[in-house]
C-alpha cells in the first residue's frame, strides 16, 4: 500500500516522533511511504531520523518555500521539492494522513 | 517545418513565489498551441528548479534555464 | 480524479497555519483533484473581510484568487459563522449548514485538517 504522510508541526511536537515510527513500522512491512513537510514541518528535516527514513526508502519532500523562509538548509537525500510535488503524493497515494 | 510556425510567448513571474510560479505557468500553457515555446522569467530561486522538473513530468519540454543575474532566471519550455 | 477537502479551523493573525492552508489548497488543485476549503470554527474568520495589512500581517487575496480560478470550491460553516455573529463572507466563499459540510467530508477521499 502506498502511505502518504503530511507533517506541519516543528519537531517539538508529539507528531515527529509518530510520524517516524509509523514511518519507520510502514517500511518494515513493505509499505511505500511518502512524506511531505510543510510549514513550521520543515524544521524536522535537521532530525537525523529523517535521513535514516530516507535511506530506508521512504521518499521525502520538503516544501522549498517554507525551507527558504525559515533558513532552514538542504538536506541529502531530501527532495527540497514544491505544493506540486504535494500534490503527486495526495494524488497518488492509497491512505493519506496529516499530522498538524 | 514545425518550427517555423511555432510562437513563442514571454511571462514574467518575478515577485511570485511557490505555487504561485507554477499555476502561472501551467495557465500560460493551457493557452498557447501545442510545440510552442514559453519563456519564463523567474526570481524565486525554488521555482527554478521546481517548476521546470514539474513541467516535465507534465510532459513539457525544456529547452534550457538560464542564469541572467543573482536572483533572476529564464526557463524556456515547449509545451507538449 | 480524488476529492481533497483542506479544513481551516484557527485564529488567522497569530499564527500563518490559515494562509498556508490555503497557498496548499492551490497547490493541490494542480494535479485535477477537485479540493474543497472548509472553513471552520476559528477558521471563519479567515473567510470574512479584513484588512491584515493594517497590522502588518500579510494578506489573502492571492490565495481567495487563485482559488476559484481553479474551481476549488470554498464553504464556510454556518452554525461557526452564527456563533461569532459574521455575517459577510469574502466573494466565492459560499456559507454552508452542516448537512452539507457532513456531505463534502463524507465524499472527501483525502480529508487534511490544517
Amino acid at each position: 500500500m502506498k502511505l502518504g504522510i503530511l507533517l506541519t508541526s516543528s519537531p517539538e511536537n508529539e507528531n515527529t516522533n509518530t510520524v517516524i515510527s509509523l514511518s519507520r513500522s510502514a517500511r518494515e512491512q513493505g509499505h511505500d511511504v511518502s512524506i511531505f513537510l510543510m510549514y513550521d514541518g520543515v524544521y524536522n528535516v535537521q532530525k537525523k531520523e529523517f535521513a535514516q527514513l530516507a535511506d530506508k526508502g521512504v521518499r521525502i519532500a520538503v516544501c522549498a518555500l517554507n525551507a527558504e523562509q525559515r533558513s532552514v538548509q538542504k538536506v541529502d537525500g531530501i527532495m527540497f521539492g514544491s505544493q506540486y510535488d504535494h500534490a503527486c503524493i495526495a494524488g497518488e497515494v492509497d491512505r493519506f494522513i496529516s499530522f498538524g | 517545418m514545425q518550427d517555423l510556425v511555432n510562437m513563442t510567448t514571454e511571462l514574467d513571474l518575478r515577485g511570485e513565489v511557490c505555487p504561485y510560479t507554477f499555476v502561472k505557468t501551467k495557465l500560460k500553457l493551457e493557452e498557447i498551441e501545442c510545440g510552442d515555446e514559453l519563456i519564463v522569467t523567474f526570481d524565486h530561486a525554488p521555482a527554478v528548479e521546481n517548476v521546470p522538473r514539474s513541467l516535465k513530468n507534465e510532459g513539457h519540454k525544456i529547452l534550457g534555464i538560464e542564469k541572467r543575474d543573482e536572483h533572476l532566471w529564464i526557463v524556456r519550455i515547449r509545451k507538449a | 480524479m480524488k476529492k481533497i477537502t483542506v479544513i481551516v479551523r484557527n485564529l488567522p493573525f497569530n499564527t500563518r497555519r490559515n494562509a498556508e492552508a490555503l497557498r496548499m489548497s492551490v497547490g493541490l488543485t494542480l494535479r485535477e483533484d477537485k479540493v474543497t476549503v472548509i472553513f471552520m470554527d476559528d477558521g471563519v474568520y479567515s473567510a470574512a473581510p479584513a484588512a491584515p495589512e493594517l497590522i502588518g500581517a500579510p494578506t489573502l487575496k492571492k490565495e481567495f484568487e487563485a482559488l476559484p480560478m481553479m474551481k476549488c470550491t470554498m464553504l464556510a460553516d454556518k452554525p461557526s459563522l452564527e456563533k461569532r455573529g459574521i455575517k459577510n463572507l469574502v466573494p466565492n466563499v459560499k456559507q454552508a449548514g452542516r448537512d452539507e459540510i457532513v456531505r463534502t467530508l463524507t465524499g472527501s477521499d483525502i480529508v487534511i485538517p490544517f
